[in-house]
């Protein structure tokens, strides 16, 4: 049996795990701070789950996601609009963040774990898988699809006094694609793919040292 | 058993373990699977947190004091602050709402901000106190942190949606120039602090015991 080390990000304890192939949830024993979770098939699973959020993704930002009526005139609203105007007014910075945080950032990342999942579901490793992990690890906190359904919600009854607003066919894709991200990060752990990757160096040292 | 007495740490990007000089804490090692630099602890991590952590007190002032957003209408044009959008709310009776963006960009910055200050000064004095509670504290932090982005959202939608050529228009203002700037920076000065320093003084706290 293969007896695991494990250094908490937390408080830097050295863990031993001595059921590693276990599915589960491994907890540091001295903070509680979750060191990572093991679960089989997490590779088709995030494949699966990053292909939906594509398509969800291109459908959310192709249709108008809000239309809104004010007397006698209407406006409708898709995804890049809200950044559109706001360059045009100027606000450059409020503008490239909107636009890193919501358009940018997310859909790197799906592409990222796309690209990164898919070809291990084929059965080989990508070339640049190192730096497609290290890109996913700093770009994680950045990507905010889920504050700006929020955002939405709170702007939508704000407007309600003012017209009418019909929901459009790309806030319903764009509900799903949050759904379907939370649930893949929830199951998103990157060791396994480290460790692969680390085997295959290894392996490849050997070869050269050979 | 702690990973810095035996010169370990873990690679930041691949959770490898990685061995690094023990005498220097400043000095990087490279992580063999990754090849990115580790580092013991993260490099200045408690004077990188101030500088962010200061840099966003300074501009919460004008994020809460300007106005977030100007709406045009025909009878003229009215600025809203996030207080009186909060208070708006409250007269209307979207108790929610106004719970929902209270919460989200009044009490959160202000938790964070002090949350972190906490963490910096009890890791400044080697404290002994409530160490798990802080590690929690500063995880509730990292988890938080984006959500106060909902208000620059809101002004987003709401200028894209509201934008009738002149007559009726949604502008947005300084106020969430500023509010932007808040975020990011206790976003960065969250992610520069290394909680394992909270950690750090086991040996003289055991001691004391």
């Amino acid at each position: 049996m293969r007896v695991h080390y494990h250094i908490c990000h937390e408080c830097d304890e050295i863990c031993k795990i001595s059921t590693p192939g276990r599915p589960g949830r491994y907890k540091c024993p001295n903070c509680g701070a979750k060191l990572y979770t093991y679960k089989p098939g997490m590779v088709e699973k995030l494949y699966a789950y990053n292909l939906a959020a594509l398509f969800l993704f291109i459908i959310a930002n192709y249709f108008p996601f809000l239309s809104f009526h004010v007397a006698g005139s209407s406006s409708h609203a898709n995804f890049a609009t809200s950044i559109f105007y706001l360059y045009q007014d100027e606000q450059w910075m409020m503008a490239t963040a909107i636009l890193l945080t919501t358009i940018v950032v997310p859909l790197f990342r799906i592409l990222l774990y796309c690209v990164l999942f898919g070809s291990l579901y084929h059965g080989y490793l990508p070339r640049y898988a190192t730096q497609m992990l290290k890109m996913l690890e700093n770009l994680l906190p950045w990507g905010m699809l889920d504050v700006l359904f929020l955002g939405i919600l709170v702007s939508i009854v704000k407007l309600v006094k003012m017209g009418t607003i019909i929901p459009g066919t790309s806030l319903w894709a764009f509900m799903l694609m949050v759904l379907i991200l939370a649930a893949a990060q929830s199951i998103f752990d990157p060791h396994q793919v480290w460790e692969r990757i680390g085997d295959r160096k290894r392996l490849e040292r050997e070869r050269a040292t050979a | 058993m702690r990973a810095i007495e035996r010169g370990l740490t873990n690679c930041a990007v691949c959770h490898a373990i990685v061995k690094v000089p023990i005498q220097s804490a400043k000095e990087a090692a490279y992580c063999p699977r990754c090849d990115s630099e580790v580092y013991l602890r993260k490099p200045d991590a408690v004077q990188k947190t101030w500088a962010f952590l200061l840099a966003s007190i300074v501009f919460y002032i004008p994020a809460n004091i300007l106005p977030m957003m100007h709406v045009i209408t025909f009878a003229g044009t009215e600025s809203d602050t996030i207080m009186s959008g909060v208070l708006y709310f409250i007269d209307t009776g979207a108790y929610l709402i106004a719970f929902v963006i209270f919460t989200a960009s009044i009490f959160v910055p202000i938790l964070k901000i002090l949350i972190l200050i906490y963490l910096l000064v009890s890791v400044q004095k080697g404290s002994c106190l409530h160490r798990k509670r802080r590690k929690k504290l500063y995880m509730l932090t990292e988890i938080i942190g984006r959500w106060s982005m909902v208000d620059v959202y809101v002004v987003g939608t709401m200028v894209a949606l509201v934008h009738f050529g002149g007559l009726t228009e949604i502008t947005p203002g300084m106020g969430a120039n500023f509010f932007l700037l808040v975020v990011i920076m206790t976003m960065l000065s969250a992610m520069s602090f290394d909680p394992k320093l909270i950690w750090d003084n086991t040996k003289e706290c055991n001691a004391k015991q």
